[in-house]
């Protein structure tokens, strides 16, 4: 059980006002980063149906109970059961989740004794959770319990993730989503003209830092721009930027490893090395402060950084005297950036279901662009 | 908007679980349809028995059990005849301690409006609503402007009284008037004194006491109302008065709720 409690503030409708991630979906990810073969939500039908859709492209199979209004009032215990039998007959799952939603939580329903009844063949990971917690990542903090709880995941390396978690919580609160009661979305700045700045300045021959900072998946993305803007500086022949990235292939879920080795071997094809890792791709809430010090150490009189995936992880005062171009996939955090003082903030959009089921490096708009302006040149 | 058509009463009966709602609605209903009234009566417990008295002792189908079994719902199939023309109707709900039984009267309600007109067209209609207002569910009748005014039923025991407050709470909180307190006495002491100021301290009255009398469940053991199964006795009388008493009332008001030490005054001045 979780010690942290999430109602210690009562919502007087005076928080933030825009939809975020919800704490069932933050959940949903966490099982597919244990390694989950199937996640039964045990809710109506539509319930996180965008997110299942997407995971399922990762390769993990998500189900739902489609409690209806029946089970609502009669409660949906042996609809659970039923689908929790189904589901084992038709996918023979090695690690099984059960994930609560708002409907099945408010009528208090007890997933722990239809699991009991089943009596599954695996450990199941059951994840008592609903979208009502300010912070998402709520939600991904009760899952890793659950899993040690099942015996699937060992205390330290839970007690480590939440530590990043709450870091994480703490660096949206500070400069990210959750930083203000309203942000518009934004498609930030056009990308066009980004890249055009980015070869001039390439060009002049003034001297840049690469900054690959990105939550898990999503690195397989962003580093498409890494590679990107590594290839137009040896075309120009200005030399090489320096680059840092949260890749290191030893920490974290042996999944996000095998994330972090698969882009390393990519960019090694191309030729591309990270001068300096900053740690595993799970770490973004803290490895943007390790750039931000290396930064400040060897590079502080460079001209540029390109700051990818979580620019707000990196300190601004790190950041002094150089020009700032950040990348984010959050159409919500171009406005925070901006007001940090990022001189140039560009999204790509619709990023995270592109890296979703993916193995290698995947073309990035911003990446493309550059290629393309550098060509033409 | 809350449609007080022509004479028509639509009024809801609250009160602590156990202290007698379904047998007071049920008598209350015969009685009025015995002087020619139509009487409409809509159990919303899920134990489903407060019309049980009207029908010999039958129970009827329930609208949550018929919608759980995915069946097309139709008036027959809800709303049952009994005494003397008392259209009968139970919510139904589930098991104790599994599912939501407030939205099972949300559901069920619209359920029951889709497949009858009988909520508009009777004289009386009753909704036994059971216990405190615990959740959202349970306020529907009143939210809905299905119910004109409630009534509360309370003995002159601290823990009915101190229910009956709560529960006035909620009516305040949701705009409802209160019709007044019906006193279904557990023989405690004062108790006629204690109800009525109570009943004032809300700002409403004591519209009737209802004595503690053998015979009320020598007739629910036989399946019937007193108004039926003992119909020149005393409390029948009592009950015809009340349910007179109700359809002639028009001067329900927003209940004022007390505070607690207003509440063990009341108690303590009569001891």
């Amino acid at each position: 059980m979780s010690t942290r409690s999430d109602v210690n503030d009562e919502n007087s409708g005076e928080g933030i006002m825009h939809p975020r991630p919800s704490s069932i979906v933050a959940a949903l990810y966490t099982l597919r980063d244990l390694e989950t073969d199937v996640v039964i939500i045990h809710g109506p039908p539509g319930c996180c149906f965008k997110h299942s859709r997407l995971l399922e492209e990762d390769g993990i199979r998500v189900v739902t109970t489609a409690m209806d209004e029946a089970n609502f009032v009669f409660g949906g215990r042996e609809v659970l059961k039923n689908v929790m039998m189904r589901s084992i007959e038709l996918f023979h799952p090695k690690l099984l989740g059960v994930v609560g939603t708002c409907a099945s939580m408010i009528i208090g329903e007890d997933i722990h004794q239809a699991v009991e009844e089943v009596r599954p063949h695996c450990p199941v990971i059951e994840v008592e959770i609903h979208a009502g917690h300010h912070d998402n990542t709520y939600g991904a903090i009760v899952t890793l319990e659950a899993a040690v709880e099942a015996g699937v995941l060992d205390a330290a390396e839970c007690a480590r993730q939440k530590r990043l978690l709450l870091e994480a919580t703490e660096l949206e609160k500070f400069a990210g989503v959750a930083s203000r009661e309203y942000i518009a979305p934004s498609r930030g700045d056009v990308k066009y003209s980004v890249a055009t700045e980015l070869i001039i300045l390439i060009k002049e021959g003034k001297r840049g830092i690469i900054v690959l900072n990105a939550k898990k998946e999503t690195a397989y993305q962003f580093a498409d721009i890494v590679a990107a803007l590594v290839e137009v500086s040896q075309d120009v022949g200005m030399g090489r930027p320096i680059t840092m990235a949260n890749l290191d292939v030893g920490v974290g879920l042996p999944r996000l490893r095998n994330h972090a080795r698969n882009i390393l071997d990519d960019l090694e094809k191309s030729g591309i090395r990270i001068d300096h890792l900053t740690g595993g791709l799970d770490e973004y809430p803290i490895t943007g402060q390790v750039a931000g010090k290396l930064i400040r150490e060897y590079y502080s009189d460079y001209d540029f950084v390109v700051l990818l995936g979580v620019p707000h992880a990196v300190p601004m005062k790190s950041l002094e005297g150089i020009k700032i171009f950040s990348v984010t996939n959050g159409p919500r955090q171009v406005l925070p950036l901006k007001e940090l003082g990022h001189d140039f903030v560009v999204v790509e959009i619709d990023l995270h279901p592109k890296t979703l089921g993916v193995e290698h490096i995947v073309p990035s708009e911003l990446g493309n662009t550059l290629r393309a302006l550098n060509r033409g040149s | 908007m809350r449609m007080q058509s022509g004479n028509k009463k639509h009024i809801g009966i609250y009160g602590k679980g156990g202290i007698g709602k379904s047998s007071t609605a049920s008598n209350v209903a015969a009685a009025c349809a015995e002087t020619g009234s139509t009487v409409m009566l809509i159990g919303c417990d899920p134990k489903s028995d407060t019309s049980i008295t009207l029908l010999r002792g039958r129970r009827i189908p329930t609208i949550l059990d018929l919608m759980r079994l995915g069946k097309d719902i139709k008036e027959e199939d809800v709303v049952f005849e009994g005494y003397a023309g008392v259209k009968c109707v139970e919510v139904g709900g589930p098991e104790p301690g599994i599912g939501c039984a407030g939205r099972g009267i949300i559901v069920a309600i619209q359920v029951l409006r889709k497949v009858t007109d009988a909520m508009n067209t009777s004289d009386l209609v009753i909704y036994d609503v059971p216990g405190d207002i615990v959740c959202g569910g349970f306020a529907v009748p009143i939210r809905k402007g299905l119910v004109d005014e409630a009534y509360i039923l309370t003995s002159g025991e601290y823990m009915p009284l101190y229910a009956a407050n709560n529960i006035c709470k909620g009516l305040n909180k949701l705009g409802a008037p209160l019709g007044g307190v019906i006193c279904n006495s557990r023989e405690a002491t004062n108790e006629e004194a204690i109800t009525r100021r109570f009943a004032e301290g809300l700002g409403s009255k004591l519209i009737a006491f209802i004595p503690k009398v053998k015979i009320v469940q020598d007739c629910e053991r036989a399946g019937l109302s007193v108004i039926e199964g003992c119909p020149r006795s005393k409390i029948a009388e009592i009950y015809r008065e009340l349910a007179n008493d109700i359809m002639g009332n028009w001067e329900s008001k927003i209940p004022e709720p007390l505070d607690d030490e207003e509440l063990r005054a009341i108690l303590l001045q009569y001891e």
